[in-house]
């Protein structure tokens, strides 16, 4: 790929990745807002891309579009009164957390601009052979790791569902059904 | 060579955790508070990514692997936590649920 049309790429994907990740946290319908994070999820997919790490775009889409946004929109309809677009959804703290915020970033911004990272001094292993080497560093240096990771998501997801679970001290069906619906 | 540097890659996600933690200090509902910590989160993974390739190593994508499990765990848990909250208290407003305080 030509010099040009990687920058090109490269800032098309920044501005899919930043443009709706400020939208999620500036509009004022919840419901919006969940819908806003996939377009930022998926320029950061496409920032993997850009890396080279083909196994990342997957998971990308797998994991945080396909599992995490969809858990977070049926958690908005769960809990739908609070979707009311004229419930105020800012506390008091713009004034503070975005000043905080934006010094941290132009620190940083900074600091980047200061000390550039050279090129990489290794000639970049290309996407295929990055993914077999993940592959094999999965199941030989990171096993024991990995597995360890599969454990706590399978307790976390025992402990999801024992949170979810309607209390079984509350018999009335009747009432638990009228309950998460809060329409009293 | 390549114009898109590991520089740029630290910058934008610099940006977009800036963004996140924003939305964390400033929104009421604990769902959008969710989505920012995701934000930061994929900030923190792109970070990981992208200095992995330009040390031309496996160890970053590898802690980016981990860090996505643990973002899945989170999100589970979390929001259980939640639904549960909604469900007994009938608001998830977080200046509303205040039992903790003294």
């Amino acid at each position: 790929m030509s010099t040009l049309a990687v920058m090109g790429a490269f800032l098309a994907l920044t501005v899919l990745t930043l443009f709706p990740a400020i939208m999620v946290i500036s509009t004022r319908n919840v419901l919006h807002a969940g819908f806003w994070l996939l377009p930022c999820l998926i320029g950061v997919a496409g920032l993997y891309a850009m890396l080279d790490a083909h196994f990342f775009v997957v998971a990308q889409v797998l994991v945080y579009i396909g599992a995490i946004l969809v858990l977070i929109l049926f958690s908005l309809m769960l809990t739908r009164d609070v979707m009311n677009p004229k419930a105020p959804q800012h506390n008091g703290l713009v004034g503070v957390a975005v000043p905080i915020c934006a010094t941290m970033s132009a620190i940083c911004a900074l600091l980047l601009a200061r000390h550039p990272w050279p090129a990489g001094p290794v000639a970049a292993a290309g996407a295929q052979d990055q993914t077999v080497a993940l592959g094999r560093a999965l199941i030989g240096t990171y096993a024991l790791p990995f597995e360890a990771a599969s454990v706590l998501l399978l307790a976390a997801l025992v402990g999801a569902i024992v949170l979810a679970k309607a209390p079984q001290s509350e018999p009335p069906a009747a009432e638990r059904i009228e309950c998460p619906g809060g329409e009293k | 060579m390549d114009p898109i540097t590991a520089t740029h890659y630290i910058g934008l996600s610099a940006i977009l955790f800036a963004i996140g933690a924003v939305g964390v200090g400033i929104k009421r509902n604990p769902i959008v508070i969710f989505m920012c910590i995701e934000l930061m989160l994929n900030a923190a993974n792109l970070a990981l990514v992208a200095m992995g390739k330009h040390l031309g190593s496996i160890s970053g994508q590898m802690m980016a692997i981990f860090v996505m499990a643990v973002a899945a765990a989170e999100v589970a848990i979390g929001l259980g936590i939640i639904v549960s909250i909604f469900r007994s208290r009938e608001t998830i407003d977080i200046d509303e649920v205040n039992l903790l305080k003294l």
